[in-house]
């Protein structure tokens, strides 16, 4: 095989930040007019590689070759005139701006012209040739996340890629989105272009993907057809020798004590004047985990911050305990100050009732005794939180709420960016604390995580709660309002 | 050219608002690369005096140009900073504002002594439009001005175009709306916030050059007067459109013209009311909410 049947190869390449060895002499061939899934946990380096491809990043050794020609890229410029297009985890489009203006950005010349009509035909033309049909002059703000998704796959079309790099890209699509997505991507290496996709899900990748490669901490692990591996292996290779301990999960039997929390007929509209939730009456009980499941919008979001005593409803009546922990999804922007050490976003969570002087040295014991109890990697408790990784933070979260034994807690999608065995960790310490008899309301929008660990289910469907039973196919009906 | 108190008012409006429009344009592009340059005072007094040393050679032109240069040269101070780098551009504008107007105070006095004061350049004066400038009220506001002016009435509608029509202001537009979705497309934010920032270094030093050339005839310590930061709240009532701006830059310059209106016409209030005037508006503007809306979405942002 000669090596221009590889549409892009990276041979040995290394990338350092700071003292962070990301890539570790990786290499990685691509064959022309395959589709090629990049496996790897958080952290693996999938991403890192991928901007080197695209000339985001420059490699500090190695090489990077398309169709067989040794390639130098000074930046992504370079890379998209050599054909590689890139579809970023977070999008990379002008919300200001309409959709034939983001297509054309990149268009070269001080005075060369941009004709909105022009770019138009073309958004139009690139529909018509490959099915990603948009609405050229809708501004980007108003589309949904699928179909923006679709303008970056039209923006890399526009500048004629023949090598199409997607990172994590059903990430934020539904389940029917994401199979659109994967046969629009099948057709397209049918036509002789190339797909790399960058993914943490094992088993999408081995059923749609020609060949596979894993990464792990710099490094690749494992690379060949995916016909050919099996998802055991591959879970393996991904997330080291032996899987953790917490994969296998002993549930505990823990019988449902007094409620804890109790909402009677609460309802809530929103500052929009949308009515959130409708009459709902639900409880929570010491040493049990409720389950909550909702489509987007259900309600779910505001009934957690009703559980948690973080928003007040305008009717019925709520009995809370004193001590309630909460762990938001949006972890950076709502339960940690990234620019603060673990200390200070320790000691913030009781910020509100200090007096007088801060009691550091306090602070400091806790913080220490916080993450070594709930295993945070970190190089210490002055680090600030935005070094710490994803895993870790949602670790240090977690184990700052469950700090001081607090009667309920309450988590929404609390692996939601985790890798697997971080993941499994989090969850192994929802369950312990179920077992010491706190009362656990968790909302995940992954439904077989909240039915893996779920002693009861409760389903939000257009404000309203349903108890269901916990099992699938039971939640899926309730899901869409049948019953 | 006689007329009545409300014609006088007309032509001193625009005539003040000619150094402010430069000045402001100038802004706009800087801002819709993301970037707030509040040093701007400073690119004008450095205009200013740049105009006073290059119009002794005799020519207006080379002032002009000497203006441009100056102006170029403070702002390339400003986008070494900024964009380079990346220190905090507000911190970086004022001290550049500050240099500007101690600079050039410490040249003037060094190069003409301290008596300086009755020192003339050469100006330019007044080229009314044969037909044009005869139209009754507005004729000699508009077209009995000096070619500096003239110039605006091409360059307004030639920014808007380039703005909306043109490939690079594309780009300059998705840089300040959001650096990283620009960069995956291949463009270079930090030299697309130099290049503007350099323009709107030559446009404040224009503005410069203006007070000094086709107004003043000489130079005054400090005489910019604000008119840099009055040019950064002119953009924001302009809402970031070529034409927005130059809507404003007329109202300002109206707004400061009222003086000589209450001049002519032995109005008694005192002076320093209208004066007043623009800066409370300015205030105004910059309290209200609408103002933030059209705003480019990374202004101010320092890059990553």
């Amino acid at each position: 095989m000669t090596d221009a049947a590889f549409a892009l190869s990276l041979r040995g390449v290394t990338k350092q930040f700071g003292s962070t060895v990301a890539l570790d002499s990786a290499g990685f061939d691509v064959r022309a007019g395959t589709l090629h899934a990049l496996l790897g946990e958080n952290g693996a380096g999938k991403t890192t590689l991928m901007r080197l491809a695209f000339g985001m990043l420059r490699p500090d050794a190695g090489t990077i070759e398309t169709y067989g020609t040794a390639r130098e890229w000074r930046s992504t410029a370079d890379a998209i005139a050599a054909g590689i297009g890139m579809v970023h985890q977070h999008f990379l489009l002008v919300p200001a701006m309409t959709v034939a203006e983001n297509v054309s950005l990149g268009d070269r010349g001080l005075f060369r012209g941009f004709d909105p009509r022009v770019a138009a035909d073309r958004v139009r033309r690139i529909g018509a040739q490959t099915g990603l049909v948009l609405d050229p002059a809708a501004r980007v703000a108003d589309l949904p996340v699928g179909a923006q998704q679709r303008l970056e796959i039209v923006k890399a079309l526009a500048r004629d890629a023949k090598i199409l790099i997607l990172d994590e890209p059903t990430a934020v699509l539904s389940p029917a989105e994401s199979q659109e997505l994967y046969s629009w991507l099948r057709s397209f290496v049918a036509r002789g272009r190339t797909v790399v996709l960058i993914t943490h899900k094992v088993r999408e990748a081995l059923a749609i993907a020609d060949d596979v490669t894993v990464l792990r901490r710099g490094r690749v692990v494992l690379s060949g057809r995916s016909h050919e591996l099996a998802e055991p292996a591959v879970i393996n290779a991904m997330i080291g020798s032996a899987a953790p301990d917490e994969m296998q999960w002993p549930m505990a039997d823990s019988t449902p004590g007094v409620p804890v929390i109790s909402l009677q007929h609460v309802s809530m509209t929103d500052s929009r004047g949308v009515q959130r939730l409708r009459d709902v009456s639900m409880e929570v009980c010491a040493g049990e985990i409720v389950g909550i499941a909702g489509v987007e919008g259900s309600g779910q979001h505001e009934l957690l911050r009703v559980l948690a005593g973080r928003l007040a409803p305008d009717g019925g009546s709520v009995r809370l305990p004193a001590r309630i922990g909460f762990v938001p999804e949006d972890r950076l922007r709502d339960a940690l100050i990234p620019t603060m050490t673990l200390v200070e976003n320790l000691a913030l969570k009781e910020a509100g009732g200090a007096r007088g002087m801060m009691q550091w040295t306090s602070y400091e014991a806790r913080a220490l005794g916080t993450i070594r109890e709930h295993d945070v990697h970190t190089s210490g408790v002055r680090s600030l939180a935005s070094a710490l990784s994803g895993g870790n933070q949602q670790k240090f979260v977690l184990g700052r709420e469950l700090e001081g034994s607090p009667d309920a807690l309450v988590v929404e999608n609390p692996t939601r960016g985790l890798d697997i065995r971080a993941a499994t960790r989090v969850l192994a310490e929802l369950r312990s604390a179920r077992t010491s008899g706190v009362a656990v309301a968790m909302y995940s929008s992954d439904l077989d995580e909240v039915l893996s660990i779920a002693d009861r289910m409760i389903v939000c469907f257009d404000g309203r709660v349903t108890d269901t039973p916990v099992e699938a196919d039971a939640v899926a009906r309730a899901l869409l309002g049948l019953s | 050219m006689s007329g009545g108190p409300l014609t006088a008012f007309l032509e001193a409006g625009v005539r003040t608002a000619t150094p402010l429009a430069y000045a402001a344009l100038g802004e706009l592009v800087v801002e819709r690369a993301g970037v707030i340059n509040i040093g701007l005072e400073g690119a004008i007094i450095g205009g200013a005096f740049g105009a006073l040393v290059f119009a002794d050679t005799g020519s207006v032109p080379l002032g002009f140009a000497g203006a441009a240069l100056a102006g170029i040269l403070v702002a390339a101070l400003f986008a070494l900073f900024v964009v380079t780098l990346r220190t905090d551009q507000i911190i970086t504008g004022t001290a550049m504002s500050m240099l500007g107007l101690g600079l050039t105070g410490t040249l003037y006095r060094t190069m003409y002594g301290s008596a300086g004061a009755s020192l003339h350049t050469p100006t330019i004066a007044p080229a009314p439009v044969p037909g044009l400038s005869a139209i009754p009220v507005i004729g000699p506001a508009l077209f009995d001005q000096p070619v500096v002016t003239y110039a605006l009435y091409v360059l307004v509608p030639a920014l808007a175009w380039w703005f909306y029509r043109s490939a690079a202001g594309l780009a300059l537009r998705a840089v300040g709306e959001h650096p990283e979705a620009a960069r995956g497309a291949g463009i270079s934010p930090d030299r697309v916030q130099w290049a503007a920032i350099l323009f709107g270094g030559a446009m404040g030093g224009i503005g410069g050059g203006t007070l000094v050339l086709a107004q003043v005839g000489t130079f005054a310590e400090g005489m910019s007067a604000g008119r840099g930061f009055i040019a950064i709240a002119i953009v924001v009532l302009g809402r970031w459109t070529p034409f927005g701006v130059a809507g404003a830059a007329l109202l300002f310059g109206a707004a400061s013209a009222l003086q000589t209106l209450a001049q002519t016409t032995g109005w008694t209030m005192p002076y320093q009311l209208p004066l007043a005037f623009p800066y409370v508006l300015t205030l105004v503007l910059l309290a209200s909410a609408r103002a933030r809306t059209a705003a480019p979405a990374a202004l101010g942002q320092r890059s990553a």
